[in-house]
């Protein structure tokens, strides 16, 4: 008992220094934070793990059955100013962010989003310095291969994801791009779930690689003039299917900004959302706010913009009811003919 | 109902050459619904259209969440549905009545014991969702208390003064309320670009983009530019009103000060740039367009395509990049602004504000002042 009371005492309870209370949403995360911390401290390590596994699948399954994205995207700031704050070598903090990511896109599987995105690299960051890149790199091709080993067995629970790693390839090393189309190759099986890594990609990259392909295939007669307008525009850019739209983009470490990322799928109808957290530090239970949130949101909304369709079966029971249509509109003439008219004056 | 109609609207503007004409003919844009093809993220559309936001239909929408399954029903689908509706809706129908039943780990009592769980967690949520609304709105009286510029420009330049910088180029989101709300229709929108113009002079910032999903400030210049001279002339009097130009890109047109008042030649305090949903996507794929025919007349050569090509001609067509984009709404919603032009720019909105008020404006420049821009470093 004093041990544990030892425990609760020492050190401060939020390990980043970098925790800012903005709103009331962060002030209810916080105390919510603070009091899981305790809970954790004091009881042993076999029934934490337990309990918060058992917390996790319960969430996610009654997460389930509420409306679900389909796209989510993550841009992963923070991993750097993480490793400042806790005294720890880059590399551990670049380390510590990518077993945050393939935890998150574990949980966003199991949760059934079909596509998870993940801002690994921009073009922008062959300006930090040789070493930091080279770590970057070595990094990176060590988790895509842990990735590919475990969407390939079939007892992990990322079997039948798909790997695709998009991005301007053409800035990267001829031996990385021959790893990066191998791990390709191996996951391309993947059905159900998509995981797309953005590496060296930026957005405006993105768009004018689309507007590159588009012209190259009319110049070669492949497309007619009329075949490049806003649909089939995205269909030319790197997220494939998915490029159309993302549904949530989250962004850690308080940033309230985009820095090239996703401008195209996320400048209308998709949710942004700035988190203060640093990367490695963002958790399992604040992406599921977020997403309960969203959830509760498009709830309502779907509920607004469907009123009478398919949706509610009990609607197609009802009589169709002309005039309380008001797609249906009657020409002046078929209406019934009014009463004579007569005037006072005779 | 969404992008298609809207394009389809949109194209009855384009004449063959790519010229774009005006049809006076639709000015009644300014209806009573304000954006009528904009689908709003969840969040934000909580906030908005009257009838949709009484506590009584919340209730409502999540006791009959219980009855829909939407495990095969995407939002997604769910607009696209919307937009042919009467082609596939059989098909629709079809796919999720089987799967509902045939799926192997549907257990139903589970599925609706779950189902039930959520709708609870979704009320205690939307208690909880009702005391930050109002703890949120009370929060921003207070801030319009604290900040008030009281039409005096010293006010403002005593506020901007304490930065350590501003931006150089602002942008705005502004819509068109319903009619009946406080600041609706056009004349709502006329005076909060007007206001926003003042402040931005009174700030300092030399650039200011105005943008409306419909482009509606697009269509009422004239009215515009009425409305800020009144505006301006409050601020600094009817003697020495600032000179200003408005820009409309989409048109290639600029106009200076008043109506009547002619082209002048001195130095304009402000520019302000007027833009709509038709300079995002739709200029971007109408560039693809131009560029394909050049290319495949020899002009261009398909290489040259290049970041920096892109980036000039939509520097032309749609204005430069912002620093600092403003959204008077309760959430982040970036209404199609030209997703080109937001690459490195700082957004601010208050949470559940729905006012176009100096707070929030004044607010915003100090979070631009303590923020840090590190391009990939």
């Amino acid at each position: 008992m004093i041990a544990s009371v030892k425990r609760l005492v020492r050190g401060p309870l939020i390990r980043s220094t970098n925790y800012t209370i903005e709103s009331s949403t962060h002030l209810f995360l916080y105390v919510f934070n603070q009091l899981h911390i305790v809970f954790m401290r004091i009881v042993p390590q076999s029934i934490r793990v337990w309990w918060q596994k058992f917390l996790q699948d319960i969430f996610i399954a009654i997460l389930k059955v509420g409306p679900i994205p389909e796209h989510v995207s993550f841009i992963m700031d923070g991993n750097r100013r993480y490793a400042k704050s806790n005294n720890l070598p880059l590399k551990k903090g670049h380390e510590a962010g990518g077993f945050t990511l393939l935890t998150l896109v574990y949980i966003c599987k199991k949760m059934g989003v079909k596509c998870v995105s993940a801002y690994a690299f921009s073009i922008e960051n062959f300006n930090r310095s040789e070493e930091e890149v080279q770590t970057l790199m070595t990094l990176f091709n060590a988790k895509l291969e842990e990735f590919a080993n475990r969407a390939q067995d079939y007892k992990d629970p990322l079997y039948g994801s798909k790997l695709r790693i998009i991005g301007d390839k053409r800035l990267l090393t001829p031996e990385t791009r021959n790893k990066l189309k191998e791990v390709e190759r191996l996951t391309q099986d993947g059905k159900d779930f998509t995981f797309y890594v953005c590496f060296p990609y930026t957005s405006r990259n993105d768009i004018q690689h689309a507007i590159y392909k588009n012209s190259k295939e009319y110049t070669e007669k492949k497309i007619k003039l009329n075949d490049i307008n806003l649909n089939k525009f995205s269909e030319k850019m790197y997220l494939d299917e998915f490029s159309q739209k993302c549904d949530i983009l989250i962004r850690t470490s308080g940033h309230r900004r985009l820095s090239d990322y996703m401008l195209w799928q996320s400048h209308q109808n998709s949710t942004i959302e700035f988190v203060p957290t640093l990367w490695p530090d963002f958790t399992f239970t604040q992406m599921c706010l977020i997403f309960f949130r969203w959830s509760f949101f498009t709830t309502i909304q779907m509920y607004n913009n469907d009123e009478g369709t398919s949706q509610y079966p009990w609607k197609t029971f009802m009589p169709n009811i002309p005039f309380m249509n008001k797609n249906h509109y009657e020409p002046l003439e078929s209406l019934a003919d009014p009463p004579v008219s007569v005037s006072i004056l005779g | 109902m969404t992008m298609t109609e809207a394009h389809a609207i949109k194209t009855k503007y384009l004449n063959g050459n790519g010229k774009f004409v005006v049809d006076n003919g639709n000015a009644d844009m300014t209806g009573s619904t304000g954006s009528s093809f904009h689908i709003p993220p969840p969040a934000a559309s909580r906030m908005k259209g009257g009838s949709a936001n009484t506590k009584r239909r919340t209730v409502q929408a999540i006791s009959k969440s219980i009855f829909v399954d939407n495990r095969n029903i995407n939002t997604s689908s769910t607009i696209k549905s919307q937009n042919d509706k009467n082609n596939n809706k059989a098909t629709t129908t079809a796919v999720s009545s089987n799967t509902f039943w045939k799926s192997e780990n549907t257990n139903y009592f589970k599925f609706t014991f779950y189902k039930i769980v959520l709708a609870i967690l979704f009320f205690m949520f939307g208690i909880f969702r009702y005391g930050q609304l109002q703890y949120n709105k009370s929060k921003l009286k207070i801030l319009d208390l604290l900040y008030n510029p009281s039409n005096t420009p010293q006010l403002i330049r005593q506020d901007v003064v304490k930065l350590n910088k501003i931006p150089s180029r602002l942008a705005a989101i502004l819509e068109v309320k319903p009619i009946g709300d406080v600041g609706g229709g056009l004349k709502g929108i006329l005076n909060d670009a007007s206001e926003l113009v003042s402040w931005t002079i009174s700030a300092g910032v030399k650039h200011l983009s105005l943008y409306d999903y419909d482009g509606v400030l697009q269509k009422n210049t004239d009215e515009l530019r009425n409305a800020i001279y009144e505006h301006l002339s409050i601020y600094y009097g009817p003697a020495n009103v600032p000179n200003f130009a408005i820009r409309i890109p989409h048109f290639n047109k600029v106009l200076y000060n008043k109506k009547g008042q002619g082209d002048i030649k001195s130095k304009v305090a402000i520019e302000v740039s007027l833009l709509s949903n038709r300079d995002g996507r739709e200029t971007i794929v109408d560039l693809t367009r131009t560029m394909a025919e050049l290319c495949s007349n020899k002009e261009l050569n398909v290489d040259d395509i290049t970041v920096d090509l892109v980036d000039t001609e939509l520097k032309q067509l749609v204005g430069q990049e912002p620093d600092l984009l403003l959204y008077f709404g309760p959430s982040l919603d970036l209404q199609g602004y030209p997703p080109w032009h937001i690459r490195l720019t700082e957004f601010f909105w208050e949470e559940d504000n729905n006012q176009v008020t100096y707070s929030v404006f004044i607010r915003g420049l100090k979070q631009y002042a303590g923020c840090k821009v590190n391009v990939g470093k």
